[in-house]
């Protein structure tokens, strides 16, 4: 199952100017041997150690938690067990670095350095030599300056989130008031769709798809495991393209980067449902995702009904819009209302529906039998 | 030039009974020879080409079998007599589909050389829009026959000189004019669209929105006067953050000045009276302290610095979107009595967001008309990567809002020719002495992780240190650049 091709694990280095820049050239370097050997690359190589410092040093992290943390597709516990077997005997494989005499979480630190100056390693290991311990605090400095950056980074992430669910939530006012608005304007004529008449045609039709563009679970997802957001991406282009789901297995490894803050995952589900304030204004669902299988389970349900007509509220339901939480007068009879505007076409229903079985069927238990998917 | 002399006998037949020979004919100055004359000395449209034809087979490749099959449309028995040019169409679809493409654009020029170029020839610019709209639909085809469409559109109606936009008409409020013809429910949903399929409108909201926090971390009042509101969306992601920031003082309060404008009639959808009270609303909901003035504008859209209300101990942010892809158009003349009339007033920011197009120097018509069509051509191609599958989304997008932009700018671009000395607004800025404001990290990350949420062909540019560009692959589009007056501390 694994293929030649490049991935791109994306770096957490911070200290340049634009620091979430893809370090394109990095990536899974594997040998084409029946059974592949993985090439520790450098860049690699620092996600584990980002990885491993994360979880309190080498003593504490396990192949497991490391692989959850770093999130590299292709990446498995036998790779991660040798290579954790040997860092924490001291050795790194690629360099002439070797410190015993440090404890273990300065020797993250210092690897941190390490990568963190392309010349580093050769000072470093002269400094060490010399028994100057300025580079070591150079390094520890700049071990705390990566790590600000990696907390600036998920802070960003967790503000994004917010703010798109607040642009979110403001648009579906306006939508609920046009949604009135014209209902207003044609209570005369009697039912509300044909009222809506052709002008609204269009955006009957294909509202509903362009809506059920997750991008606020897209955030979540990438808060979240890496197969999930494999998983996540095959259903959103499935049900984008009828044709998609015949190739989900090149596309699952040929499909957008991973996320660079991926190899965070085993924190930002905590940090997006720690901060429940929108929640409690009433955003549904999709804004936390509380753990991994509770992610999985949703998406797939609301799809899942899509066989039902009736169910495109409950796609919705998923979104973060103003709904009957927080809007007690109203709420629900305006909800209908955009519901029923949003309502596609039987014809397109039917094409969403295809889809989505086809991706229930196989994309799915594809992603889930998937051995790193 | 040479291909003018042979087709002077073209204004003389009708198309509606075209026949075969003069399909013929008019293959004998195929694209191929037509590039020739036209790209002397503009040798700039070459990497245009490039872009747009994915193999490079069209080039010597003379009778194309795309005009072949157009033919087939108009004339049967041609069919019947050749059917290796059906087989070879079917072959080589996407030989044909760039082939077409090219060979649009190549109409497009020639009909814009036509109108403008030192040979003019009005009927004969006519006679190619013609045969354009023969070959292309805004409705169906691909990305780039739809485009075509548009552009030809917008060509016929300088041709024919009822393209808005013209000198009699300040401003040129092409924008409204065309928006006014469509529901305000396709407007709506053309609005939601376009925000769920391209980062470009959240790019350059949240970019300001970052700074405009950055900027007052500390600020117990905190004043926002915004160029052209539209329908405050941009204010509900800020209000979030300010309500949610957890340094500093305690959630500020929030004032919000919108500029409204006499007599330019209705806004897209809803008034700045109706944003005022979905503003007031929204902020209401989520526990920030909130105001909404509005200021009007002078009745030709002057800014008067005087006519804004201030409390001292504010901080001053004077916000300027512009010509987003869902915007009304403003003049260059408003805008600049916007941005120094700010001047005056010692803001602590200025967030600018402005389209990226390319300097048009000593170009002339075609070359900014080739320009427009290049930058048009990479939104459509952003669109269509994103969601090839939702043509009808794509194409109500298109028809609310693109295509009355390019109506716009084509018609801007044609009043303007060899007047206008054109610059971008932040260099302006940069020129009247404003002080450029270093885009912080967070906010670069923030449209990173943004774009991340799209397709990904998107890019994110530091272009200078105050400056986000928001690209489609290789062509900018968007910037988003933050300034400060001179005398300010920040």
């Amino acid at each position: 199952m694994f293929h030649p091709k490049q991935q791109k694990p994306s770096s957490m280095n911070s200290h340049h100017e634009r620091p979430m820049c893809v370090q394109g050239d990095s990536g899974l370097v594997l040998t084409t041997d029946p059974k592949p050997r993985l090439r520790w690359t450098v860049e690699l190589h620092e996600r584990f150690v980002d990885a491993v410092t994360q979880l309190g040093g080498p003593d504490k992290a396990t192949p497991k938690t490391i692989m959850r943390v770093m999130g590299v597709k292709g990446l498995t516990l036998y790779h991660l067990k040798s290579h954790l077997q040997k860092f924490r005997l001291g050795k790194q494989p690629h360099k002439d670095f070797n410190d015993h005499s440090m404890k273990d979480g300065e020797r993250a630190s210092s690897l941190e350095l390490q990568r963190n100056n392309a010349s580093s390693s050769g000072i470093l290991g002269r400094s060490m030599n010399d028994g100057s311990n300025v580079h070591i605090t150079d390094a520890i400095r700049m071990q705390m300056e990566v790590n600000r950056r990696l907390h600036e980074q998920l802070e960003v992430q967790r503000h994004l989130q917010l703010r798109i669910e607040a642009q979110g939530k403001y648009m579906q006012t306006i939508l609920e008031k046009a949604c009135q608005t014209l209902a207003g304007e044609n209570m005369a004529s009697g039912s509300y769709n044909k009222a809506m008449g052709p002008d609204i045609s269009g955006m009957k039709d294909f509202g509903p798809a362009a809506m059920n563009f997750p991008s606020l679970q897209d955030l979540n997802i990438y808060g979240a495991t890496d197969h999930l957001e494999l998983h996540h991406q095959n259903m959103d282009r499935s049900s984008i393209d009828p044709f998609m789901h015949t190739n989900n297995d090149s596309m699952m490894l040929s499909k957008k980067r991973p996320n660079p803050y991926s190899n965070n995952s085993g924190k930002s589900p905590l940090i997006w449902a720690d901060d429940l304030r929108l929640q409690e204004l009433g955003t549904p669902a999709a804004a936390p995702c509380l753990d991994d299988h509770h992610q999985i389970q949703i998406a797939p349900l609301s799809i899942d009904r899509g066989s039902d007509i009736d169910s495109v509220s409950d796609i919705y339901e998923t979104k973060p819009i103003l709904s009957g939480d927080h809007h007690d007068s109203m709420g629900d009879k305006k909800f209908d209302a955009s519901a029923k505007l949003e309502r596609p076409s039987p014809r397109r229903m039917a094409d969403r529906i295809t889809n989505h079985a086809a991706i229930s069927a196989g994309g799915i238990t594809q992603g889930r039998s998937s051995p790193f998917g | 030039m040479a291909m003018v002399m042979d087709l002077d006998h073209f204004p003389n037949f009708s198309y509606a009974t075209a026949s075969t020979d003069d399909g013929c004919n008019w293959n004998y100055w195929s694209p191929v020879v037509d590039w020739e004359e036209l790209s002397a000395g503009q040798e700039d449209f070459h990497h245009l080409i490039d872009s747009m034809v994915v193999q490079d087979v069209v080039l010597n490749q003379s009778p194309s079998p795309s005009i072949y099959q157009d033919y087939n449309n108009s004339s049967p028995d041609y069919n019947n007599s050749s059917p290796e040019y059906n087989m070879m169409t079917d072959d080589e679809t996407n030989g044909s589909d760039d082939c077409k493409g090219l060979r649009l654009i190549h109409l497009l020029m020639a009909a814009a050389e036509a109108l403008t170029g030192p040979n003019k020839s009005r009927e004969l610019a006519r006679v190619i829009l013609v045969r354009l709209k023969e070959l292309v639909s805004p409705n169906d085809g691909t990305n780039m026959e739809r485009l075509a469409a548009y552009f030809t559109d917008a060509l016929q109606g300088l041709l024919d000189g009822t393209a808005c936009g013209g000198k009699n008409v300040p401003g040129g409020g092409c924008g409204h004019q065309y928006k006014e013809e469509h529901h305000q429910t396709e407007v709506l949903a053309a609005f939601q669209l376009l925000q769920d399929m391209s980062p470009y409108v959240k790019f350059g909201h949240f970019t300001a929105n970052q700074a405009i926090l950055e900027a007052v971390t500390h600020d117990r009042r905190v004043h926002i006067v915004d160029y052209d509101i539209m329908e405050g969306i941009q204010w509900a992601s800020l209000m979030q953050a300010l309500v949610s920031r957890k340094d500093g003082p305690p959630t500020p309060h929030l004032r919000i000045t919108a500029l409204s404008r006499g007599g330019s009639g209705r806004r897209s959808f809803g008034t700045i009276q109706e944003t005022g009270r979905r503003l007031t609303a929204f902020a209401a909901s989520i526990g920030q302290p909130f105001s909404f003035h509005q200021c009007r504008l002078d009745s030709d859209e002057t800014f008067r610095p005087s006519s804004l209300k201030l409390v001292r101990g504010e901080a001053l942010i004077f916000n300027c979107m512009l010509h987003l892809p869902h915007f009304s158009y403003r003049a260059p003349e408003s805008i600049a009595s916007f941005l120094s009339g700010s001047k005056t007033l010692n803001p602590r920011l200025i967030t600018l967001v402005e389209e990226e197009m390319r300097s048009p120097s000593d170009e002339g018509f075609v070359g900014r008309f080739m320009d427009s069509l290049h930058h048009y051509s990479a939104v459509y191609d952003s669109l269509e990567a994103g969601f090839p599958m939702q043509g009808r989304a794509r194409a109500l997008v298109e028809r609310v809002f693109l295509g009355p932009r390019i109506a716009g700018s084509l018609a801007r671009i044609y009043r303007a020719c060899g007047e206008e000395e054109w610059c971008s607004w932040g260099q302006w800025l940069s020129a009247v002495g404003f002080r450029p404001v270093n885009t912080s990290f967070a906010n670069h990350c923030q449209a990173k992780l943004l774009l991340g949420l799209y397709n990904d062909g998107y890019r994110v540019e530091e272009l200078s240190s105050n400056k986000l560009v928001l690209g489609w692959k290789s062509r900018r589009l968007l910037s988003a650049s933050i300034w400060t007056s001179k005398d300010s501390d920040l």
